[in-house]
């Protein structure tokens, strides 16, 4: 795929983090794990260059290990770099107070189950120091966009893995963030509640907001992201538009309606020909899984190729 | 009960004079050198010694210039909410079940025939409560922030502006209020059971004398005489019974109808609260000058110091501020606890004697020979009246007896001396400043059992911020095993000071070592046969002592915050110690959140 390699190669120039179109920007980021000896373990992530534009939905690609959750990590904070910087919002990853305007919803959304959805999204409107009465409101708010309003007086043990997600979201947009970082967020959801899920992502990003998914889920990066990244075994494969990435330039693809086997027989022909090869004749896939499988088609024990 | 001298310093005495305050910033300072260097070594090891000094650096630059000034009351609150909120949900209140029930089940074992039953009941709950409150701290501090590493949900707290102090305050804050709650609600069942377990009355029986003395029907495994007061018309109305059990009653006569109906009150001198006015103590030694010390009598008391009888020897105790108003029943009452050191068993029924005088500070005036049997296991109460015979020395440099007022003649200005002598000879007294004192009046019973309740709360805290600490970078399990160990170090804490101030017989790790195999015994000096071994094996132990002594310095000593003896034993804890006390929390509650500081903040939640 060397188009979509140049586009990554494009997009790998050093960049000036000031600039405030550039909400998230990683610089030669890597991390190695460490046993307590010092000694190295594993290299979770190679040297990331990536910068995620305002405004945009921003999708990290990968199969299990290849480093996405580090990224997401690195970027927040949680883990020091082993090699390079991640700036947010200009701001050094370690710094808490870029938290002010990211929302987060973790992989498993990390919750006290001992409070109930109400005491939840009241405690985190806390962290924020948001006033009581903004608070109330927001959180109110957030219950009923979430459908959680039957719910909001139990504890969060007693909820199932969907409402977790949903409650878990709540948390994430409750200080109105302008970054959104979302870790598998459709995962154990139902599908109306994933079609829901990507509505509101999209929503988000239309009122302006910057959303950073990491997802294995290829047909849910499909149809929300506008730019992808694909990590293998810690390192950038791919990066770019979806769209620029699933356009396979050296194939055409030609949508016809009601033609018989003998016109197909008679198209082949002509290709033939003409000096072109004819792939196939047939319907169309998910490109994006074979994309995705074409990156990652090693063998590796442990490998999922497909989510959806 | 005995009183250190320790404990009666006044607080700025304490802070300035006996080396508190730079005690502490000793402490801080070696705390804070000693981590600085081990982290930079750790930042060489990584980074090199460039960037290892910069990232060690720039760690303490964020405390003061981001982290303190960024950290938020309204977040600190509700991580404090959080940490409540997760105690009580995590039902701790079933310890206050386990109170209740040990309450309603103790008087069935606690044995009520013990000459003070108020003395007994207050030991037990003091104990009771401290032990319980400070197993919860213990549990709740140690694993609370591991099981949110483990769990992750500290990383859904550390992706909000939430700053690495906020955590460690939240979660002091939070168990502590946890553990306050507790303690009142125990504190005041405490109070209840000690009220109504000593409270008892008799009736009387028995009539002697006319109706002026008595005796009464056996309750609580005792029973009393008493002797009614005959008033100047000839009526009896008031009276009062013997004491028995530390205890007396006021007798009450009614007439009804023809007959003579006698009521005993409550029991009176169970719950007190005295204050005792300590004075400064001189000893003069066999010639009568004044000496630095009394005599050694080998190892029988650390902390007192002896006097031999019939000779010149003496203590002096020196008052100040005693006067009529301060003493307004007119007399002035002593109490003595002292100690008998025999050379032959002597006359055992009737023990060492001794004798008080009182004198004026300027030597002129002084009282007649005050007898006293020492009572070596009591405290001997001697009450001074106002009118006393002695002598005044007059013009012509010599006594001359006069009856003598105790405020205006002896106690010029309000100082006065009260000078010990042992009476017997080859018998010696043993005391110390505290053996000796006035007292001043009563504060109430239960103020006083606050103010002990107080020192079982911070003993709670300090378990709790040092819980907290371990917890930030250990293992729940590992952290609660640190705690413990620096608790029982903190209670025995004397005893590892003896072995590491080398001041414990047998010498130091290495010499101990090598002493065990050759069986020598640990007062004999030790002998290798080979004078530079046994210099370098001394030096080397100083240096393991003197890390030691170090160590232990740095330990909260929990035993010196456990007051609860002085409001069994009925003594007003000094306000001066409190004020210690609470200072003292306050500097450890400081040291370990700044020492939780860094380790939360160097260390990355997300591995866990």
């Amino acid at each position: 795929m060397s188009a979509t390699s140049a586009a990554a190669q494009a997009s790998q120039e050093s960049f000036d983090h000031t600039d405030s179109n550039v909400v998230i920007e990683t610089r030669n980021l890597g991390k190695t794990y460490r046993d307590f000896w010092g000694r190295k373990k594993v290299a979770a992530l190679k040297s990331l260059d990536i910068e995620v534009q305002k405004g945009e939905i921003f999708g990290l690609l990968g199969p299990n290990g290849s480093g996405k959750s580090t990224t997401i990590k690195l970027i927040q904070g949680l883990l020091f770099p082993s090699s390079g910087r991640a700036f947010v919002f200009g701001k050094e990853a370690r710094d808490v107070t870029k938290n002010e305007r990211i929302g987060y919803l973790p992989e498993e959304s990390y919750l006290y189950k001992f409070l109930n959805a109400e005491e939840t999204l009241d405690f985190y409107g806390r962290l924020f120091d948001m006033p009581a009465a903004i608070r109330k409101e927001r959180a109110d708010e957030l219950i009923k966009m979430v459908g959680l309003n039957n719910s909001r007086r139990r504890q969060l043990r007693e909820y199932s893995k969907g409402m977790t997600r949903r409650i878990g979201l709540a948390q994430a947009l409750i200080n109105e963030p302008d970054l959104l970082i979302l870790d598998e967020p459709t995962t154990g959801m139902d599908p109306i509640g994933s079609r829901e899920m990507k509505d509101l992502i999209i929503r988000l990003r239309d009122e302006g907001k910057t959303i950073l998914l990491c997802s294995h889920q290829l047909a849910d990066v499909q149809d929300v992201c506008d730019r992808v990244a694909i990590l293998h075994q810690g390192e950038l494969r791919e990066l770019g538009r979806v769209d620029e990435l699933l356009k396979v330039r050296d194939v055409t693809e030609v949508h016809a309606k009601g033609l018989s086997e003998d016109l197909k027989s008679k198209i082949a022909d002509l290709i033939k020909t003409e000096g072109g090869d004819v792939v196939s004749i047939d319907n169309p896939t998910t490109t994006m899984e074979e994309l995705f499988l074409d990156i990652v088609q090693d063998d590796r024990p442990g490998s999922r190729p497909s989510g959806s | 009960m005995r009183i250190e001298e320790y404990q009666l310093w006044g607080y700025f005495e304490w802070l300035i004079f006996k080396f508190g305050l730079l005690h502490g910033l000793i402490v801080a300072a070696i705390v804070f050198l000693l981590g600085f260097i081990v982290c930079y070594i750790i930042g060489i090891g990584r980074y090199g010694p460039g960037e290892g000094f910069f990232r060690v650096t720039r760690v303490i630059y964020e405390l003061l210039a981001r982290d303190l000034p960024g950290t938020s009351l309204s977040r600190v609150y509700a991580l404090s909410k959080l940490a409540f909120q997760e105690a009580i949900r995590r039902k701790v209140l079933v310890l206050m079940a386990v109170f209740i029930v040990v309450l309603l089940f103790a008087g069935w074992f606690l044995d009520s025939n013990t000459s003070n039953l108020a003395k007994l009941y207050i030991s037990f709950v003091m104990t009771g409560t401290s032990y319980l409150v400070l197993l919860l701290g213990l549990f709740l501090s140690c694993f609370s922030l591991p099981a949110d590493i483990k769990s992750k949900t500290i990383q859904t707290i550390t992706t909000k502006p939430v700053r690495p102090t906020e955590i460690i305050l939240g979660r002091i804050f939070g168990f502590s209020a946890v553990g306050t709650v507790l303690l009142v609600a125990m504190g005041i069942l405490s109070y209840i059971f000690v009220y109504r377990g000593i409270e008892h009355s008799h009736a009387a029986r028995d009539m002697a004398d006319d109706g002026k003395s008595g005796t009464t029907f056996v309750e609580a495994s005792h029973s009393h005489t008493f002797e009614m007061v005959t008033e100047d018309d000839g009526t009896v109305k008031y009276g009062v019974t013997d004491e028995e059990k530390s205890h007396v009653h006021t007798v009450t006569a009614t007439e009804a109808g023809d007959k003579t109906e006698y009521q005993l009150g409550k029991p009176e001198g169970l719950l007190e609260a005295r204050v005792p006015v300590f004075g400064q103590m001189a000893i003069y030694d066999r010639a009568g000058n004044l000496s630095s010390s009394g005599l050694n009598v080998g190892f029988e008391s650390e902390y007192q110091t002896y006097i031999e009888g019939n000779s010149l020897m003496s203590a002096v105790w020196t008052f100040s501020g005693v006067n009529a108003k301060k003493f307004p029943n007119g007399e002035l009452p002593i109490e003595l606890s002292l100690k008998a050191f025999r050379t032959f068993k002597g006359d055992i029924v009737t023990g060492v004697q001794g004798e008080i005088v009182l004198r004026s500070t300027d030597g002129l005036v002084e009282s007649d020979r005050i007898p006293f049997i020492v009572q070596e296991f009591d405290v001997d109460q001697q009450v001074i009246p106002q009118k006393l015979s002695g002598t005044v020395i007059n013009a012509d440099g010599d006594p001359e007896p006069k009856e003598l007022d105790l405020f205006t003649d002896i106690a010029k200005g309000g100082k006065i001396e009260i000078q010990i002598r042992c009476i017997d000879p080859g018998q010696y007294l043993g005391l110390s400043v505290a053996d000796l004192y006035l007292r001043a009046g009563e504060s109430n019973f239960g103020w006083n059992m606050f103010k002990g309740f107080l020192g079982i709360w911070m003993q709670m805290v300090l378990v709790i911020c040092l819980g907290v600490m371990f917890s930030t970078f250990l293992s729940g399990p590992v952290a609660m095993v640190a705690t413990l160990a620096c608790l029982i170090l903190g209670f025995f804490g004397n005893v590892a000071m003896d072995v590491a101030r080398g001041d414990a017989p047998g010498g130091g790790p290495i010499e101990t070592i090598i002493r065990m195999p050759m069986q020598t015994g640990a007062l004999v000096d030790l002998d290798l046969g080979n004078p530079t071994l046994e210099t370098a094996i001394k030096f080397a132990d100083q240096g393991v002592l003197y890390t030691l002594v170090t160590f232990f310095q740095a330990i909260p000593s929990f035993g010196q915050f456990n007051t609860s003896e002085f409001v069994a034993y009925g003594f007003d804890i000094f306000p001066g110690l409190i004020a210690r006390h609470l200072t003292m929390t306050l500097c450890y509650f400081l040291l370990c959140s700044i020492v939780g500081y860094f380790f939360l903040k160097t260390r990355e939640l997300a591995a866990a």
